[in-house]
């Protein structure tokens, strides 16, 4: 019925906004305003870093994107992130990232760790930047990241056009050192460009970063067993307590 | 100034990186993030199983007047866990969908003016004005962490959720658990409520599951061999 690796039949026309809607109502923005005075938003203010980085689609590993997380850490093995598709106001919440250490990783059950992709390379090559901070402050930080793991579900294809979320949420892998899994020059020099930075210096400042002495091979699927991901949603009975609808 | 988390496994944050943390939250720009104004308490059940409820915390951002997205914690805590998310749509956007994509979205209109979906802090009035709009909306949710069968980590597949649709669904401790705690009566506000309308058209047909329930499957799909693609830069 719906699957994330088989495009929704066509939309919208190239010409619509994403999201298409009409414009905030000063009646929407005097309640917003309201909520946000009154209201406390905990979870919320507990994010406390910024991270662009990119990913591809575990049923297409040609498909890369460039994605913003915005990560807050529950504990020291353990991070939960935001995920846009650019830094500004009005980016697209296009899934969820959970983050874990290497610790962590090796008890879960092998069909669970395949879900999963490694980070190392990710960050030694210099694709994974804290846009502002400075590299003496980032690196302790990244030298711990190096090591983890991360499971990535994307709920808003927006690099296939759609312009709102359609479809079942997608599985998404991380850059690695193989052909099918590198980030094309074009995405990888306009983000440059935006902030002003060069991943190949980058890389050059993280040589130094200790490598995982070894990264499970159950991680980044593909790479060893040739095989994606998809996620179907089928229609089904469902357990009732009352009727439906 | 270490942290932890009573049911996530891992150390507790060691000082040197909260510290760092602390830098990073102070020096980078978290624009999306400021645009998230508004907390919403509700709740969701399995679409393919309504017998596993779960109170979901949105906090919500709105992309337009006719659209928000919202991040879905299981509790109003700093330490909250980050288990899901809702995309909200306005009926005219709802209807512009395919019908195969209008399953997967559930309807508002219950929740709202059952008194179930409310804004905590926020005064009656106030808040009534937003939920005479929400009433009228559809709602797309993905839980990723099942923390009610008691998971203590984000495991497994996507889950598609469904909102409320009537009375007799959710479990009266559910709704007594979350009225005690925030000082509410869910039935005082159904009252006020009553004047609200909802969708110009109806709960459309195909929405919430067109009546079914829902569920995810993880597929292998086969991949491009590693070498098939040209060796690029990086």
């Amino acid at each position: 019925m719906a699957s994330s690796d088989k495009s929704p039949s066509a939309l919208a026309t190239d010409g619509e906004p994403r999201p298409p809607g009409q414009p905030m109502t000063v009646e929407q923005h005097v309640i917003d305003k309201g909520s946000q005075i009154l209201q406390s938003l905990k979870p919320v203010k507990k994010m406390s870093q910024h991270a662009c980085t990119f990913a591809s689609y575990s049923h297409d590993m040609t498909r890369h994107i460039e994605t913003h997380h915005y990560i807050t850490r529950l504990n020291q093995d353990f991070l939960q992130c935001a995920v846009y598709d650019t830094d500004h106001a009005h980016g697209c919440l296009i899934g969820i990232e959970y983050i874990i250490s290497d610790r962590i990783f090796e008890d879960l059950p092998p069909d669970e760790q395949k879900l999963w992709h490694s980070h190392a390379y990710e960050i030694k090559s210099g694709l994974w930047v804290n846009p502002r901070v400075p590299g003496i402050i980032e690196k302790p930080e990244l030298e711990n990241l190096v090591k983890t793991y991360g499971k990535f579900w994307c709920t808003w294809q927006v690099d296939r056009g759609d312009k709102l979320p359609l479809g079942a949420p997608a599985l998404m892998m991380s850059p690695q050192p193989v052909n099918l899994g590198q980030v094309s020059p074009e995405l990888l020099h306009a983000r440059d460009r935006k902030y002003n930075i060069s991943t190949e210096a980058l890389r050059a400042s993280r040589v130094e970063f200790p490598e995982p002495e070894w990264i499970n091979p159950q991680a980044d699927y593909w790479k060893q067993h040739g095989k994606g991901f998809a996620i179907d949603i089928k229609l089904t009975d469902m357990i009732l307590r009352a009727p439906f609808p | 100034m270490s942290s932890t988390h009573p049911e996530v496994p891992g150390e507790p944050t060691k000082t040197g990186t909260a510290f760092l943390e602390t830098a990073t939250a102070t020096i980078q720009s978290f624009a999306p993030i400021n645009q998230i104004h508004q907390h919403l308490c509700a709740f969701h059940f399995y679409s393919y199983d309504m017998t596993r409820q779960v109170e979901a915390h949105h906090y919500c951002a709105h992309q337009n007047e006719e659209m928000r997205q919202c991040l879905i914690y299981d509790s109003p805590d700093a330490d909250a866990r980050l288990i899901g998310l809702e995309y909200v749509i306005s009926e005219p956007l709802f209807l512009t969908l395919p019908d195969d994509e209008k399953r997967l979205w559930h309807s508002h209109e219950y929740e709202v003016k059952s008194g179930l979906l409310f804004m905590p802090g926020v005064p009656g009035p106030i808040e009534r004005q937003d939920m005479e709009k929400l009433a009228k909306t559809y709602g797309k949710v993905f839980h990723f962490w099942q923390v009610d069968r008691k998971d203590n980590l984000p495991l497994g597949i996507p889950q598609v959720m469904m909102a409320f649709t009537r009375d007799g669904q959710i479990y009266e401790d559910l709704v007594k658990d979350v009225e005690d705690r925030y000082g509410i009566s869910v039935a005082k506000e159904r009252e006020n409520r009553a004047y609200i309308s909802g969708s110009t058209h109806g709960i459309h047909p195909l929405a919430n599951g067109g009546g079914k329930g829902l569920k995810t499957e993880l597929r292998e799909v086969d991949c491009k061999a590693p070498d098939s693609v040209p060796r690029v830069f990086v």
